[in-house]
Parts: C-alpha cells; sequence; structure tokens
C-alpha cells in the first residue's frame, strides 16, 4: 500500500497541482481507510528517505499535499526541461514583485500608475512580459491560471468592489518552495545594491523562518 | 465611491466618513439601516487596511519601475536606440534574447525547493507491442502452415479415394468377366447381360463405365456376333494383343441406353 501511495504522489506530482487526500483514499487506499494516516506518514518517510522530498500539507482544513524538494542545494546546473526553467523565471520575478510591494498587488486601473488592468500588465512589469508570447502563450492565463492552480500565487477579490478587481499574494506552495530572505536576495542581485537597503522587507525576511 | 481621494494618504477624508458613519449610527433603529451601516464599515475597513499597506511600503520604497529595467538588464536585453515618435509607449527599446528566461530561471531554481518532476525513463507504454507482434506473428504463420497442409493432405486422400474406388471396381469388373470366360470360354457372354443391372439403372451406368475403361486399356473386346449383338470377353495378354487394341481402338460403337429401353 505504501510503496503504491509513493508512486502516486510521485506521478500526481508531476502537474504540481496539490494533492487531496480524497483523491489518494480513492486511487490507492481503498478498503484501507482506517489506516490511512499510518500509511501516509510511512509514505512520507519513503519519500524522504528515498528521493529526498518532504510530502507537506498545505491546507489543514481541505487536507491538500505538495512536494517539495528536502535536499540541500546541489552545486551546478539544475536538470529541468527549459520550458519549466522559463516559468520559473517569471515565478520569481512576480513573487518578488509581490514580495518587495508589501505582500499583496492590486490588479485595477488607478490614477497614480499604481494600476493594472491585469497583473502581468502592471506598467512596471509590462517591459518585462510585452512580447513574450512567443515563451509563454498567453501570459495572463499562466498567471491567473495556472500559478494559481499549483499554488504559487494566490488570487481573492477585493470586497466591494464593482466591477471587481483582485489582489495577489504569494500562494501557500511558494512559501513553502522559497523563503523571503532568497527573494530579497535575488533583487539585490539584479539591481546591485544590498539587501538591506529596503529595511522593512529586510527585516520581514529575517523574521520569517 | 471617492475611494482613491481616501486612499490618499495626506488626506483625513476616511477619518471624516468615520466620524459621520458614527454620528449617523445614533439615529438608526430600523434593521435596513444598520445593514447599511455594517456595509460601510466593511468598506471602511478595507480602504484602512490599504492605507495602512501603501504607508508601510513608503518607508522602505520599492522602486518597481527599476527594478523591471534590472531585471531586463539582467536578462541580457540589447537596447537599441528607438526614436519615440511611431511608439506611444515609453518604454526602453530593446529586444530579448532568446535564452533571456532561462537566465532567469536558472538563476530562480536556485532558491526554489522544487521536487524535480517525476517521469519513468523508458516510458511504460514503449516496451510491449513489438514482443507480442512477433509473437502473434510467428503464430500467424505457423498456423497458415499448418492449415495449408492439411488442405493439400485431405485433397490427396480424396484424389485417391476415387481413383481407387473407379480401379478397383474396373478391377472387380474384369476379373468377373475373365471368371465367366473361364468357366465356359466358349458361350461368349452377351455385353448387355453383362452390364445391365436389372435393379438399378445407376449401377448399369456405372458398369458400362466401367467397362469402358477395360476396352480403352485393351483388357476386354467387344465383337459383334451372328446376330449383330455386342459380346464381351477379355482379351488374351499376348503379342496379338497389339493388334487388335488397335482395330479395337477404331471402332466407336455409341450405345444409346436410357431409362425406357432399359426397362
Amino acid at each position: 500500500q505504501v510503496s503504491e501511495l509513493v508512486q502516486f504522489l510521485l506521478v500526481k506530482d508531476q502537474k504540481k497541482i496539490p494533492i487531496k487526500r480524497a483523491e489518494m483514499l480513492k486511487n490507492v487506499i481503498g478498503e484501507y481507510k482506517d489506516a490511512y494516516s499510518e500509511i501516509v506518514n510511512m509514505a512520507g518517510r519513503t519519500l524522504q528517505e528515498v528521493f529526498g522530498l518532504q510530502l507537506v500539507e498545505i491546507d489543514s482544513k481541505r487536507h491538500m499535499y505538495i512536494l517539495i524538494n528536502n535536499l540541500p542545494r546541489a552545486e551546478g546546473k539544475y536538470l529541468c526541461r527549459n520550458k519549466e526553467k522559463e516559468k520559473m523565471g517569471l515565478l520569481l520575478v512576480i513573487l518578488s514583485f509581490i514580495f518587495m510591494k508589501g505582500n499583496s498587488v492590486k490588479d485595477s486601473e488607478g490614477e497614480n500608475g499604481e494600476g493594472l488592468g491585469q497583473l502581468s500588465a502592471h506598467p512596471s512589469l509590462t517591459p518585462i512580459l510585452r512580447k513574450q508570447h512567443c515563451t509563454f502563450g498567453d501570459v495572463q492565463k499562466l498567471v491567473t491560471g495556472e500559478f494559481v492552480r499549483q499554488k504559487y500565487l494566490e488570487t481573492t477579490p477585493i470586497p466591494m468592489t464593482d466591477p471587481p478587481e483582485f489582489k495577489y499574494q504569494w500562494g501557500p506552495r511558494a512559501e513553502k518552495e522559497i523563503s523571503k530572505k532568497d527573494v530579497l536576495n535575488s533583487v539585490a542581485k539584479i539591481t546591485g545594491k544590498s539587501p538591506t537597503f529596503w529595511s522593512s522587507q529586510y527585516s520581514e525576511a529575517q523574521a520569517t523562518p | 465611491e471617492n475611494r482613491e481621494a481616501m486612499l490618499n494618504p495626506r488626506s483625513n477624508r476616511l477619518t471624516e466618513a468615520l466620524e459621520e458613519a458614527n454620528t449617523l449610527f445614533d439615529g438608526v433603529c430600523g434593521a435596513r439601516e444598520a445593514a447599511l451601516d455594517a456595509q460601510f464599515l466593511v468598506l471602511a475597513s478595507s480602504i484602512g487596511k490599504e492605507k495602512a499597506n501603501e504607508l508601510h511600503s513608503e518607508m522602505s520604497a520599492f522602486d518597481s519601475t527599476a527594478y523591471a529595467e534590472d531585471v531586463l538588464t539582467f536578462m541580457g536585453i540589447n537596447r537599441t536606440e528607438m526614436e519615440e515618435t511611431d511608439d506611444s509607449e515609453d518604454v526602453p527599446g530593446g529586444f530579448l534574447p532568446k535564452d533571456a528566461w532561462l537566465k532567469m530561471g536558472e538563476e530562480a531554481l536556485k532558491y526554489f525547493k522544487r521536487a524535480p518532476t517525476f517521469h519513468y525513463m523508458m516510458g511504460s507504454f514503449e516496451s510491449e507491442p513489438p514482443v507480442p507482434k512477433q509473437r502473434i506473428e510467428r503464430q500467424k504463420k505457423a498456423s497458415r502452415g499448418k492449415a495449408e497442409r492439411a488442405m493439400p493432405a485431405q485433397l490427396k486422400k480424396m484424389e485417391e479415394s476415387h481413383q481407387e474406388a473407379t480401379e478397383k471396381e474396373v478391377e472387380r469388373i474384369l476379373g468377373i468377366l475373365q471368371t465367366h470366360f473361364e468357366n465356359d470360354p466358349d458361350i461368349p457372354i452377351s455385353f448387355f447381360d453383362f452390364v445391365i443391372d436389372p435393379n438399378s439403372f445407376a449401377r448399369t451406368v456405372e458398369n458400362l463405365f466401367h467397362v469402358s475403361f477395360l476396352i480403352r486399356d485393351g483388357l476386354a473386346r467387344i465383337k459383334l456376333d451372328e446376330d449383330g449383338l455386342p459380346i464381351i470377353e477379355p482379351t488374351k495378354p499376348s503379342g496379338a494383343g497389339e493388334e487388335d487394341s488397335r482395330a479395337g481402338a477404331r471402332n466407336q460403337v455409341i450405345i444409346n441406353l436410357d431409362q425406357r429401353e432399359w426397362k
């Protein structure tokens, strides 16, 4: 049972969409419902010991799980398909943007230029994202669709807005897979400044494990 | 409505609105007005939160435009000199190289604790088809071979039996003829007596058929007696037989026999 679950989780993780407990019960565990937590724990141990992957519950109410890499970062190039690599690049830019702007970014129109019809059409992001459909296809779809489904980003409607506006934040997967410290460091590296230049972001990054 | 105005950090509009709502609430007695008041509270708190947010980020102002430009530089943009006459965009001109996002991705992957996606190396479906195919082909060939062999064998059997039957019959009749003649060599055997089966027309025809073989092979002879009726006798296996057979071959007799005559 355990090895079946391990295989199931590894295959399910391909799309990077969080795995629901209900799916696990239906497809693998079946009659052994009572031993569910034991089986899951053992599977988690196997994943850690054999593959160096950690099974993390990101939603305790709805019981959703993801797999993250628990191995210390290795030297050298990370083996990855190019399409995946490019998406991760874009994701980093977006996550950096959101974090540096105080963990939340709106997609509404605004007068002072902070407004954006879509996150990907944000005036600040436009120089980066314009004409990038060759690489990414529909950028907005990628950002609000795939990244949200994979729980890298979270989008919530702002109450009392008409037409409805949304705000973007880090999703639970992003919080588990990348640290604010690393994001700040990457921003610092790219802009050629010291991370301490942005004092509040710096202190927040230090405070978050 | 005046959301943006309220958001302006310099304005005290929000505070004013809150105070106004407070005073208004004192006069409220109906449930509907209370609901309106609650709605207003939600709105006010959401605006308040945004204001606080902006206050926060102003302390360590993050210049997103500058960041964007730095990102482009990092990705290796080739900036071109562009005239601003045709483009209404006031963004810097330039184009990104093909590996721009790959470079960004390399950087990103350093920080993400992303589980590598799991794929079967050989693909679970690839190795199966060839093997059954070969087996099926071989089986087909084997079964076909057997079938073919079965067929000629069957056919041979049939043909043999057919031939055998005829030959046997012919031999049998020859035997009968010879026996008769041996018994009474001087009494000729009436041809008709010989071949006609009083009980069966079909049998008669068969007998005729078999006798014709004998004559053809020169094993029997048909002669005409004094009355002009044919008689049949076995030939002697001697050199003289050759002449006779030649002569015999010359005579063709057509016997017309149908059921009425037979009767």
